[in-house]
C-alpha cells in the first residue's frame, strides 16, 4: 500500500520559507488553491498578494529580483505562461531573474478543460533560454522542490502536485539527476510526473509477462543529462518508451527523441502523451486512460514495441495508489 | 541646477539625437524629443546616482518604459558619464550595445531592459515594494508613453502600487497626445490622466513636460502625499524644439532627409542662444 500525504507542499513551502526574508510568498488570488492559505495567515510578512493580476505579477517579480528577492509565484500553470508570457521572457528569463515558478495543476490533474490544463509548457519552456524546468512525480518530491528551485541561479519552472500525492521515493529532488526505478534489459520507459506512477502499477504485470524493463524518472528535465540517457537505451534491446502529462511534442518524448537523433542511435522510440490534442474536462483518471496517459497505455506501447502481445488488463495492474484518490467522490476543485 | 542650465542640457541633448538619428537612418525621433526634457531633469536634478557606481544598492531607480526612445536615455547617460560621448555615434551599429532598445546587461545606468510597452511600470512596482520591504529610501521613477497607457498591464500595476502605498514610486505619462500611427483620440482615447490615475488612489500632477521648473517641483520629494504612488501627467509635445516634427504624428520614426536635417538642427542652434 503506497503511501498517501496530504497537501505536501502546504508544509514543505512554509519550513523553507519561513524565516527567510529573501523568499517572498506571491499569489495571484490562488492561494488556498496552492495550498498557500496557511502562509498567508503564519508568515503574513513575507506574503504578497497580487489579486488577479498575472502579468503584473510576473513583471512585479522581476523588480522584487532586481533588489535581491527570491519569490516563489503560485498560480495554476495554465496562468503562470500563457497570459504572461511576453512579462515572463523580457522580465524573467532574460535577465535570468531568481523567480520560481510554481506552477499547480500540470496537464491533465484538473478537471478543468482546455483553460486550466497546461499540457504543452514544458515545450515552451525548454525552448526559453536560461529557464530550468522540474516536475513532480510524488510527495517527497513536492516535500523537496523548493530547495530544489532555490538552489537554482536564474529562473524555474516548477510542475507541483497538491491535495493527495502518493509517496514513491525516499529520496529528494537533486537537480539535474535522474532517477532509475529498474535496470532491466529489453524496454527503457522514461517517464516523469504523474505518469510514473502508472508505469510504476505496469512494471510487475510486464515483468510477469516476461518483459525486463528499464525505468527511469525524471524530475529534472533542464538541464538534462543526455550521456545517462544514453547509457541507458544502450543497456535495453528493443528501444524507447516515453510517457508523460504532456502534448508529445516538445516535452520528455521530443527530449528523448532529440537525444537519440543527436547521438545517431538507431532504435525505435514510442513517445505517449496528448497527441497533438487539447484534452476536455473530466475526472484525472478518466482522461489518463481516454488520452492514453495511463499504465494500460504503456503496456500497449511496450507490446508494439517489442511485437509481443501481452494478456494484460488492468486488474492486472499492481494498485500503486490508494483508491481514495481515483474515485469521483471528492472531484478536484477548480 | 537651474531651469537655464538644464534647458541648455536638453537642448544639448536633442541636437546630438537629431544628428544619431540622421547618422544612423533610424530612430524614434519624435518620443525622443518630448522626453528629453523629463530625462534630463531627473538625471540633471533629481536622481540620486552615481556614473561611477552604477549599481550601488542606494541608488535611485529610472525605468525608461517606452524603450524604443532608447537613444534619448544612452544620450542622456552619456552626458552623465556613464557610457563615453563618443559612443553614441555607434548606435544601431554592428556590435554596438546600443541597441534600439536598452539593455541592462550591457548598458551601465540602464535599470531594465524595455521595449514591448506595458512592461517597464510593473517592474517598477516590484522595485518599490522590495525598498518598502527592506526599509530603504531610494526611490523609483517610471517614465511611460501615453498611448503605452492602453496596455492593460500598466492598470494592473496601477492598482498594486495603490494597495502597498509606494509613495517611493513615480510614474511619469509622457503625455504627448501621438501614438505610433495616429493620435491617441483616434485610436483608443485615454485623456483625461488625472481623474483616472486619481481614482486609483494616485497623487497626481499635471505640468508642462517642456518646463524644467515645473518638471523639477513636480517630482521632488516635497510634492506628493504619504502613503500615495505618484503620478506626473507630463504634457508634451512629440517632436518637441523642431517646428515640422512638433505635434506631427508622421516623425514617430520618420528619418530627416539632409534639408530636414540641417532646418532640425538650425532651429535647435537657435534655440540654444
Amino acid at each position: 500500500m503506497v503511501e498517501m500525504v496530504s497537501r505536501p507542499y502546504a508544509r514543505a513551502f512554509e519550513a523553507f520559507a519561513a524565516g527567510n526574508p529573501d523568499i517572498l510568498c506571491l499569489s495571484a488570488d490562488l492561494t488556498s488553491s496552492c495550498e498557500i492559505d496557511g502562509f498567508r495567515d503564519r508568515h503574513p510578512d513575507q506574503f504578497v498578494s497580487l489579486g488577479m493580476a498575472e502579468q503584473n505579477m510576473m513583471s512585479f517579480a522581476g523588480g522584487l529580483g532586481l533588489a535581491g528577492f527570491r519569490p516563489f509565484l503560485h498560480t495554476f500553470g495554465v496562468f503562470m505562461y500563457r497570459r504572461p508570457y511576453d512579462q515572463l521572457i523580457a522580465s524573467i528569463a532574460y535577465p535570468r531573474r531568481k523567480v520560481r515558478l510554481m506552477g499547480f495543476l500540470p496537464g491533465v490533474t484538473t478537471p478543468g478543460g482546455m483553460t486550466h490544463q497546461a499540457i504543452e509548457d514544458i515545450a515552451v519552456m525548454r525552448s526559453i533560454p536560461n529557464m530550468t524546468i522540474l516536475e513532480t512525480g510524488d510527495a517527497t518530491e513536492v516535500e523537496s522542490i523548493c530547495a530544489a528551485a532555490d538552489s537554482v541561479d536564474g529562473p524555474v519552472w516548477c510542475r507541483v502536485l497538491r491535495g493527495s500525492v502518493p509517496r514513491l521515493f525516499d529520496t529528494p529532488i537533486r537537480l539535474g539527476e535522474m532517477r532509475v526505478l529498474a535496470a532491466g534489459t529489453d524496454v527503457l520507459v522514461v517517464t516523469s510526473g504523474i505518469c510514473t506512477e502508472e508505469a510504476m502499477r505496469a512494471r510487475a504485470a510486464l515483468a510477469k509477462a516476461g518483459v525486463s524493463i528499464r525505468h527511469l524518472h525524471l524530475h529534472t528535465i533542464k538541464p538534462f543529462d543526455a550521456a545517462a540517457l544514453l547509457d541507458h537505451i544502450g543497456s535495453v534491446k528493443h528501444g524507447v518508451v516515453t510517457l508523460e502529462n504532456h502534448v508529445t511534442e516538445g516535452g520528455v518524448g521530443s527530449l528523448v527523441a532529440e537525444t537519440m537523433a543527436d547521438a545517431g542511435i538507431g532504435k525505435r522510440l514510442i513517445r505517449l502523451g496528448l497527441k497533438d490534442s487539447f484534452a476536455h474536462g473530466g475526472s484525472r483518471p478518466y482522461l489518463m486512460r481516454y488520452y492514453g496517459l495511463d499504465a494500460l497505455a504503456l503496456v500497449r506501447g511496450i507490446a508494439d514495441l517489442t511485437g509481443a502481445a501481452f494478456d494484460i488488463t488492468e486488474e492486472d495492474l499492481a494498485a500503486a495508489r490508494v483508491d481514495e484518490v481515483h474515485s469521483l467522490v471528492k472531484a478536484e476543485a477548480l | 541646477m537651474t531651469p537655464a542650465e538644464l534647458r541648455r542640457i536638453a537642448n544639448r541633448i536633442r541636437r546630438r539625437d537629431v544628428q544619431a538619428v540622421f547618422e544612423a537612418g533610424a530612430g524614434h525621433i519624435g518620443g525622443e524629443m518630448s522626453v528629453i526634457d523629463l530625462l534630463t531633469c531627473l538625471y540633471f536634478h533629481e536622481l540620486s546616482v552615481d556614473p561611477a557606481d552604477p549599481l550601488d544598492p542606494e541608488r535611485d531607480r529610472l525605468i525608461l518604459s517606452k524603450g524604443h526612445t532608447a537613444l534619448a536615455l544612452y544620450i542622456v547617460l552619456s552626458e552623465k558619464g556613464f557610457i563615453p560621448k563618443q559612443e553614441i555615434s555607434t548606435f544601431l551599429g554592428h556590435r554596438s550595445r546600443l541597441n534600439g532598445h536598452p539593455n541592462r546587461v550591457y548598458v551601465p545606468g540602464v535599470e531594465t531592459n524595455t521595449g514591448p510597452l506595458g512592461h517597464g511600470l510593473p517592474v517598477g512596482v516590484g522595485m518599490a515594494k522590495a525598498a518598502k520591504l527592506d526599509r530603504r529610501s531610494w526611490r523609483t521613477f517610471v517614465i511611460t508613453g501615453d498611448g503605452e497607457m492602453q496596455e492593460g498591464s500598466n492598470w494592473e500595476a496601477i492598482m498594486t502600487a495603490a494597495q502597498f502605498r509606494l509613495d517611493n514610486l513615480t510614474l511619469i505619462i509622457d503625455h504627448n497626445r501621438l501614438q505610433q500611427g495616429a493620435s491617441l483620440a483616434d485610436t483608443n482615447e485615454l485623456a483625461p490622466f488625472a481623474p483616472k490615475l486619481a481614482a486609483f488612489g494616485w497623487h497626481v500632477e499635471e505640468i508642462d513636460g517642456h518646463d524644467p521648473a515645473g518638471i523639477c517641483r513636480a517630482v521632488s520629494r516635497a510634492t506628493g502625499t504619504p502613503d500615495k504612488p505618484k503620478c506626473i501627467v507630463a504634457h508634451t509635445n512629440k517632436g518637441h524644439g523642431i517646428s515640422f516634427m512638433s505635434d506631427n504624428v508622421a516623425w514617430h520614426h520618420k528619418v530627416p532627409n539632409v534639408e530636414q536635417y540641417e532646418q532640425a538642427m538650425a532651429e535647435l542652434a537657435e534655440a540654444a542662444e
